[in-house]
């Protein structure tokens, strides 16, 4: 609805990422570079996630209403390509634990920005038609950010040798439902008839769990050494 | 590394520089939205006619849409209803300079009660009259129309009459719809042709036969171009006059019953623009050409117009015809007919005279009069003036056809009764000529729905129109000579002017108020400020926990 609402929706969806890079103190040690090589790692492994998709997965040529939840779960497996990539990513930097999350986190997470927001955005909130779903996209965006970084705390913490047994099991558990949180979302969705608006508040909540859980597993890790 | 860093970024900037250029010119070009509801909307008439201008002037659109209920209309689209329409309200909207107004019609008219269609088919005219340059558009209502009109109507009324937070609370949820139409400004359409189709059955009995000619004219008329349907008026009319084509060639398709007269059928275009087609036809029938079944012996005209669903039938003549002339019989034949076959139709002849100072001829038989002609016209409206014969009101689902067959079948035998001059021969008024088997209900009936299937406004049908082709064809199956004819309106001082963009597609988007941009700013930043603060808060508990662990 003009370029005043499209200014909203980018502000919206572009500050927190600004805010936390500044604050997590990645512009101290010149990392910009690296994250935008984490940038191009993601798209590479989603150009090799879509080959592949495309390649392996049939259309699904059910009717409209009916979920298709094995074909979903599936396509949801190929999710863990963003594993890799995030592990790549993170064994290409040097440096501290946390640095490296962060780093991988935040190139990971602008580029998923810029390639999958930017133009819904420029293309829709410019128009003349007013409609929620942009700000409600922008929302998303900042939870994918909080997302990512839980994800690459986890993918760390996982391929640590020093993890200690009892640690394996929930780091495992949280992984997969990383992995999983879309397809999870959408059966959500699916089952429970949620409007937009809760869709994003449970995507919120969902999220918000992952991340505080893999907090504290991670504090707890890297301060019990 | 960063001396790499950049050769690489220069490298990638050279190839990727004329992509983003491509994008660049992609991402800047106008925006076509989605709109939440697209929907045909059909313009009022807009015509010059002897150089008179009527109608609606304008025909572009962007603004914001109200109902008719609110205070402020200027520049705005007011939304109106059929059943809330009036033309006290009509009137308002004008005053205020509205910016458009569209006009809501129900998808099935019958299901709109009588009064209301009566009031509206009056009204007509005198929405037609008021030269505006106000767009005035009608639209057919479904759904997602009705629920746009149902909240433009609730923030319509509600506003100017709540408190400063109210109205602030309303902006947040309601729902503006800002209407935008497709199209250009109209403008003249030039060298329209008006093409008319004649026909002819030539008599038995060598030269000099006495011509009879039958006129209806195919057009119709209504306050909106597209919607004009015309049943009634003309359809039943071009209905009866092809029945009528049909049955005399059969009859003169034989020895025994090929009668002495020959029969000239004529399907006029833009009558109901002052019978332009007649008049053209005429003047080169009767200035310029030398030999013309209109220059010799004609007996008399008959015009059809309008001849559906009703117990009267009137022969309406600009003189009263006199004894001994082939128009008295006729006039003597109906009225025989009438009372003997037909008791419950009731007949009468309606006298009156030509009044050249009007601005328009009443009835399409005033054109023979006017070059002396003998003419007349039967309809079973008293008046010429009557709201029937304009109006888009007119559909096929409101019409029966008992009337029309009846009417057809009082025409022909009376027709058959002149041209065989049976009652001379003392055949009594009681013998039917034409058995049930002649003349068929289903064939009138198939004929009016597929009349009426499409609209017939003259400014719709050119010479290369759908109708036109069909009748044409029609017509050349019964009929020898059948030759189009067509109209043209005078370069320097045309005689009707039509105007085009009668058709648009108009879009309604949802927008939010410019104070809801506004709010919403706000409400961002002050979100943006309270993750900053958190963040910062985060990250000094972050290092606090570091300093107790550590």
């Amino acid at each position: 609805m003009t370029l005043f609402h499209f200014g909203n929706c980018f502000s919206l969806a572009y500050f927190p990422y600004f805010i936390t890079y500044k604050c997590s103190g990645l512009s101290e040690y010149n990392a910009f570079w690296r994250c935008v090589q984490a940038g191009a790692t993601y798209l590479f492994v989603q150009l090799c996630k879509m080959l592949f998709l495309a390649t392996f997965f049939p259309t699904w040529e059910g009717g409209a209403g009916v979920y298709d939840f094995v074909g979903e779960f599936m396509k949801a497996t190929v999710d863990l390509a963003d594993l890799l990539g995030l592990h790549l990513v993170m064994s290409r930097n040097a440096g501290k634990g946390e640095y490296k999350i962060m780093v991988a986190a935040m190139g990971w997470a602008t580029a998923e920005l810029i390639m999958s927001r930017c133009i819904p955005l420029w293309v829709g909130a410019r128009g003349i038609e007013f409609d929620w779903k942009y700000i409600q996209m922008s929302f998303d965006s900042n939870i994918s950010l909080v997302h990512y970084i839980a994800m690459a705390a986890v993918v760390w913490m996982f391929t640590r040798y020093d993890l200690p047994k009892s640690f394996r099991l929930p780091v495992t558990i949280l992984l997969g439902l990383c992995v999983y949180k879309g397809f999870l979302m959408e059966l959500f969705v699916h089952v429970f008839l949620l409007g937009s608006w809760t869709a994003l508040l449970v995507k919120a909540v969902l999220t918000g769990a992952i991340s505080l859980c893999s907090l504290f597993l991670f504090v707890t890790l890297v301060h019990s050494n | 590394m960063f001396e790499e860093a950049s050769e690489v970024l220069e490298n990638m900037l050279k190839w990727s520089f004329p992509l983003s250029l491509v994008l660049f010119l992609v991402l800047v070009c106008p925006l076509r939205a989605e709109a939440a509801h697209e929907f045909s909307v059909y313009r009022m008439q807009q015509y010059d006619l002897q150089g008179q201008t009527y109608g609606s002037r304008n025909a572009i659109l962007n603004t914001e849409a109200r109902t008719v209920d609110a205070e402020v209309l200027s520049r705005r689209c007011v939304m109106v209803r059929l059943a809330d329409f009036s033309y006290e309200k009509y009137q308002k909207a004008l005053r205020q300079s509205a910016g458009a107004v569209v006009i809501i019609l129900p998808q099935n008219m019958s299901t709109m009660p009588q009064d209301i269609v009566q009031q509206f088919m009056e009204l007509e005219p005198e929405l037609l009259a008021t030269e505006t340059i106000v767009p005035v558009y009608f639209a057919l209502e479904d759904e997602e129309l009705l629920s746009i009109y149902t909240q433009t109507q609730i923030s319509s009324s509600s506003q100017g009459s709540s408190s400063a937070a109210e109205v602030l609370l309303h902006t947040a949820t309601a729902n503006g719809f800002q209407m935008v139409t497709s199209g250009a400004q109209s403008k003249a359409v030039s060298d329209w042709a008006i093409t008319s189709l004649e026909g002819r059955l030539t008599g038995a009995g060598g030269e000099d036969l006495p011509t009879i000619v039958l006129v209806a004219h195919y057009d119709s008329f209504g306050v909106a171009p597209w919607l004009s349907y015309g049943a009634d008026s003309n359809g039943s009319g071009v209905a009866v006059l092809l029945e009528l084509a049909r049955l005399f060639s059969r009859l003169y398709s034989y020895k025994r019953t090929h009668a002495g007269y020959n029969l000239l059928f004529f399907l006029s275009g833009g009558g109901k623009f002052n019978y332009q087609g007649t008049k053209r036809w005429l003047e080169d029938n009767l200035d310029h050409t030398d030999s013309s079944l209109l220059q010799d012996n004609v007996a008399f005209v008959l015009c059809l117009d309008t001849l559906g669903n009703s117990d009267n039938l009137h022969l309406h003549v600009s003189k009263p015809p006199k004894e001994g002339s082939p128009q008295h019989a006729l006039l003597r034949e109906l009225e025989t007919v009438a009372a003997h076959q037909h008791p419950d139709l009731k007949f009468s002849m309606v006298h009156k005279k030509i009044n050249l100072a009007d601005d328009t001829l009443a009835w399409e038989h005033e054109r023979f009069g006017i070059r002396r002609l003998p003419a007349f016209t039967l309809s079973h409206l008293e008046s010429h003036r009557s709201p029937a014969r304009h109006s888009i009101m007119d559909m096929r689902s409101v019409s029966s056809l008992e009337g029309l067959s009846r009417n057809t079948k009082v025409i022909a035998e009376a027709l058959a009764r002149v041209i065989y001059n049976l009652t001379e021969k003392g055949v009594g008024g009681d013998l039917q000529i034409f058995t049930e088997q002649m003349v068929q209900e289903d064939q009138l009936a198939s004929l009016v729905d597929w009349l009426t299937a499409q609209p017939r406004a003259a400014q719709l049908l050119d010479k290369d129109s759908s109708i036109v082709n069909t009748l044409e064809y029609y017509l050349s199956r019964y009929l020898k000579d059948v030759k189009r004819h067509l109209v043209r309106a005078d370069k320097r001082d045309p005689e009707f002017v039509f105007y085009d963009q009668l058709k648009q597609t108009m879009n309604a988007y949802r927008v939010k108020p410019a104070i809801f941009d506004l709010l919403l700013a706000v409400c961002i930043a002050s979100y943006l400020g309270v993750l900053y603060l958190a963040v910062q808060f985060l990250l000094c508990l972050y290092n606090l926990f570091l300093l107790l662990f550590i």
